[in-house]
């Protein structure tokens, strides 16, 4: 057993323990922690914002350079704070309106390539994508799995036409798809949830304790 | 019934307890669990291994400390393959809680290899085999700048250097001299680099993502937008088995310390909702 001599090793295992306090019942000392982690994250933020984004990109420019175009973002930005005074308040739809426009414009044929052509593109049943699943003749299958996945899922969500049918039929099968989904993404959520717990493990019978290597 | 009463009603800190012990034994009494390699990381070891001489790798290392156990050793094992196949490294994130952590990554990489180094030219040397850009708001402009031109956007690097000074970036101008990215994230940048830099660029991307989000990035993969995908801390100690196997590359490998650990816990996981489904079952067919 080789325990640290580090302060800091000490405190973060003291703060992780007593979050851990919490899965036996709420209380002070998890409180504790919860505050002290609240107000250090919000005090880094602030600081780490100013030195990092405004000094850099507006102060430094604007007041130490003398480059006055950078008034206007500065004026445009600070309209955000209109919101708390009731009588100019409707200004701050004006960097609302300048952030939605460059986020929207710049997204929108970039997703319909990512998450539509291409997506549409994986689903079609070609020799390419039987060999994009690396799986020999079975990538056929696999295609052919996923083809009639994507269909019902797609029939499922279709609320046009009752579900009666052939449209009953597939949606009836859609939502098997969607439930396999959910169930793959649970398993991978308990995967992941395990895995911070192992990590923290580990830091605390290893950095902290030094039980393990 | 009391018996079927209490399967279906079991304290949670019975649970907790269990699981406790069942991930804090294998720890304290390691046993060698053998990795098997699946292709979505075989691909993406294959992928970085095929990065010629003239060309770099991008590793954007957007995780923070609340997913650091699952992307800290997928970070650590990409590193350990590009310096010892002596790729370019340029090391970015698109956050800035990750920027500590990336730090440290490279730091500590950098000397488990100048340790054994003999020569200036087997050491890995800052500004000549890698450079870390640091972090440029908003994530948009690095991502579409960036194939314009690197210094550009990042002007000075993390720790203050002209970037138009760093014999790395003489030669490495933009996308163009990118061979391939890997985004080692906790949440949507790999996404991002596909919507943009790979769109509008043809930027390789490679991804290394927690398990709780493997499920909205397996389509990328299967459609060629990821050139491999590493999930969760099973994905990370795939990668370090072929870094080891493969490159003989030594260092701490701490998602396969950590495999049995997960193993149990999952076999201890199924068990219980077993138990509470038996439970249930039987409750009902007595109603």
């Amino acid at each position: 057993m080789n325990i640290s001599l580090d302060p800091w090793v000490w405190i973060s295992a003291l703060c992780s323990l007593a979050i851990f306090s919490f899965l036996f019942r709420d209380n002070p000392v998890y409180k504790l922690a919860e505050h002290i982690f609240v107000g250090v994250a919000n005090g880094w933020a602030v600081t780490f914002y100013w030195h990092n984004v405004l000094e850099p990109s507006l102060v430094d420019p604007l007041f130490r350079h003398g480059q006055l175009l950078y008034i206007i973002p500065c004026i445009v930005g600070m309209l955000y704070l209109t919101r708390f005074i009731p009588k100019v308040s409707w200004l701050v739809r004006i960097p609302i309106g300048v952030s939605m426009g460059y986020a929207v414009g710049a997204s929108i044929p970039a997703t319909a390539q990512a998450y539509i052509i291409k997506q549409i593109q994986g689903t079609i049943l070609t020799p390419h994508n039987f060999a994009s699943w690396n799986a020999g003749t079975m990538g056929i299958v696999w295609s052919i799995i996923l083809f009639i996945g994507v269909l019902c899922t797609l029939s499922y969500f279709y609320f046009s036409k009752e579900h009666k049918g052939a449209l009953g039929i597939a949606s009836r099968i859609g939502i098997m798809f969607v439930m396999i989904g959910f169930g793959a993404a649970f398993g991978y959520t308990a995967m992941a949830r395990v895995s911070l717990l192992i990590g923290r493990l580990q830091f605390l019978l290893g950095d902290w304790l030094g039980i393990i290597n | 019934m009391k018996f079927v009463d209490y399967l279906t009603k079991i304290d949670r800190r019975i649970i907790y307890v269990i699981l406790l012990a069942v991930v804090v034994l294998p720890l304290l009494f390691p046993s060698a669990l053998s990795v098997r390699v699946m292709p979505p990381v075989e691909k993406l070891f294959h992928a970085i291994d095929a990065i010629p001489e003239e060309k770099a790798l991008i590793i954007d290392f957007d995780y923070d400390p609340q997913t650091l156990p699952e992307l800290e050793p997928m970070g650590f094992a990409i590193l350990r393959h590009a310096f010892s196949r002596r790729i370019k490294v340029l090391a970015l994130s698109l956050y800035v809680q990750p920027l500590g952590l990336a730090q440290n990554a490279l730091i500590q990489v950098t000397e488990e290899f100048n340790s054994t180094a003999q020569t200036n030219r087997d050491s890995v040397i800052y500004g000549r085999d890698y450079v870390f850009l640091g972090w440029q708001p908003p994530p948009l402009i690095p991502i579409l700048g960036m194939g314009e031109s690197i210094i550009n956007v990042y002007r000075i690097d993390y720790y203050g250097n002209r970037t138009d000074t760093l014999p790395l970036l003489k030669e490495i101008k933009n996308y163009s001299d990118i061979a391939l990215l890997v985004s080692i994230s906790s949440g949507d940048p790999p996404k991002w680099w596909v919507e943009y830099a790979q769109n509008r660029f043809g930027l390789q991307v490679g991804a290394g993502v927690t398990a709780v989000s493997a499920s909205e990035f397996y389509p990328f993969l299967q459609t060629g937008q990821f050139s491999g995908l590493a999930i969760g801390m099973k994905g990370a100690a795939e990668y370090e088995e072929l870094v080891d196997n493969q490159l003989h590359v030594a260092g701490r490998r701490k998602a396969s310390e950590a495999l049995p650990s997960l193993t149990y816990a999952h076999l201890v996981m199924i068990a219980f909702i077993i138990i509470g489904n038996i439970g249930f079952f039987i409750k009902r067919r007595q109603k």
